[in-house]
């Protein structure tokens, strides 16, 4: 990928979280979150200059090509519907985050993951492996060719589901920019009711892990689309110059 | 300009790809895996083991690191001495707990700076993520050589007194000439046993 672009402008303002974008925890229902969770009250820290930075050469030590999931070799074509999964990384004043790296996985179109911790007896697909990771362009865009991935149910006593869903980690200009957040898919029933999405409190802020899907009309009859922009925290104390 | 609402955290989830691991994500005295060891500053081990409620090992948990250089810079416009920084050091490195919950980070002995803050003893931010998670859980560790430093940190004497020897690394003797430091974590228990953690 063409790195010679310049860096991102460095944000030198971060707010705390908006009140009900942060996700309410523990959650009924998943115990873990009972298990793993800080008991003991969070210490705010200042933001001191290890926290406002964070590595900008990233690309240096994790190899930012791979963008093609559906398609693993000639004639290896993953199962399920073929899903073009693309959007911008912005910060909080709009502005494209150039240069981040996003990772993206997600479970087949099963509902399994290809990971060995998955043991769900649920049918893995040899031509799909289901992780990628590139880098954002001039205008902070990112692009995937994978499938859409399946519901798979939660292993816990009284089981519930969690809908399709696509994991996302990103790693922006600053330590206080790096997110890992899932997104959803358009008017799945399921999405009511699940409980990570749930636990969400804003409405808005639920609506906005939920992708859009393009008109098939402007992609064509290869696959379907979907956009999907992610705001990493970051603001600018002082006008870029 | 309208401001945008950042986007909610979620759980990194159990199933964060293997894949996505190559040889020297883990070691941060190399650019990669292919490249050489920085020849600045004190290759150090850090170690330890993370830990849900009850003290049981949490497996699949992935930690990042960040940290200065061995002079305490950082290769990032928000160093005023960015160009002085050590161009073969990244200063950040992933792992992955294995099912008895431990990790390890080969680096290198950060250095300390002054900050509008304060002066920073050296330290390393950990950052935590893993099944049961729905945010990033934030660990600093610091080490035992710097006591006068550490008295000194503006971070540190935000935890209270009492709670502040669980952050500073444990010696641990040596492998292949490199010194050790223990750093477990433990996420989940009583204000005697928990890990302080910080938020930002």
């Amino acid at each position: 990928m063409d790195t010679n672009f310049p860096p991102h402008p460095v944000p030198d303002r971060f707010d705390p979280f908006p009140q009900g974008i942060e996700p309410a925890v523990p959650i009924e229902g998943y115990p873990n979150t009972w298990t793993h969770t800080p008991a003991q009250p969070l210490i705010r820290r200042p933001v001191t200059r290890t926290e406002a930075t964070g590595p900008l050469d990233l690309w240096r030590k994790l190899p930012c090509e791979e963008s093609n999931l559906a398609v693993l070799g000639p004639g290896r074509i993953a199962q399920g519907q073929l899903m073009h999964m693309s959007g911008r990384i912005l910060d909080e004043e709009g502005r494209p985050v150039r240069g981040a790296v996003v990772e993206l996985w997600q479970a087949n179109a099963a509902g399994r993951y290809y990971h060995p911790i998955d043991q769900r007896d649920a049918p893995l697909d040899p031509n799909f492996v289901g992780n990628g990771r590139v880098r954002t362009d001039e205008e902070g865009r990112y692009a995937f060719f994978t499938i859409k991935p399946g519901a798979y149910p939660v292993p816990v006593k009284d089981t519930w589901w969690r809908p399709p869903h696509v994991h996302f980690s990103v790693l922006g200009p600053s330590s206080l920019s790096r997110l890992v957040t899932q997104m959803y898919f358009p008017g799945d029933p399921m999405n009511e009711w699940d409980r990570i999405l749930q636990s969400i409190p804003d409405a808005a802020a639920r609506q906005r892990l939920i992708a859009r899907q393009t008109h098939p009309a402007e992609v064509g009859d290869g696959w379907i689309a979907f956009t999907h922009d992610i705001v990493l925290r970051g603001r600018y104390a002082t006008p870029e110059a | 300009m309208d401001m945008l609402s950042p986007s909610s955290q979620h759980t990194i989830g159990p199933f964060f790809p293997r894949t996505f691991f190559t040889d020297g994500d883990n070691d941060l005295t190399r650019l990669n895996a292919e490249a050489r060891p920085t020849t600045r500053g004190e290759p150090i081990l850090i170690q330890g083991r993370v830990t849900k409620e009850g003290g049981f090992p949490c497996i699949n948990m992935i930690l990042e690191a960040w940290q200065a250089d061995a002079a305490g810079r950082f290769n990032h416009p928000a160093d005023p001495e960015q160009h002085l920084a050590d161009p073969d050091f990244l200063g950040w490195g992933r792992a992955w707990t294995d099912a008895e919950g431990h990790y390890e980070f080969r680096t290198l002995l950060p250095g300390g700076y002054d900050d509008p803050a304060g002066r920073r003893a050296p330290h390393v931010n950990l950052t935590v993520m893993g099944a049961g998670l729905m945010r990033r859980v934030l660990a600093t560790l610091f080490f035992p050589d710097f006591e006068d430093a550490n008295a000194a940190d503006p971070m540190l004497n935000l935890v209270p007194e009492a709670r502040r020897a669980k952050i500073v690394a444990v010696p641990e003797g040596e492998r292949d000439g490199v010194r050790v430091f223990r750093f477990d974590i433990h996420l989940r228990g009583g204000v005697e046993e928990e890990t302080p953690f910080f938020e930002d």
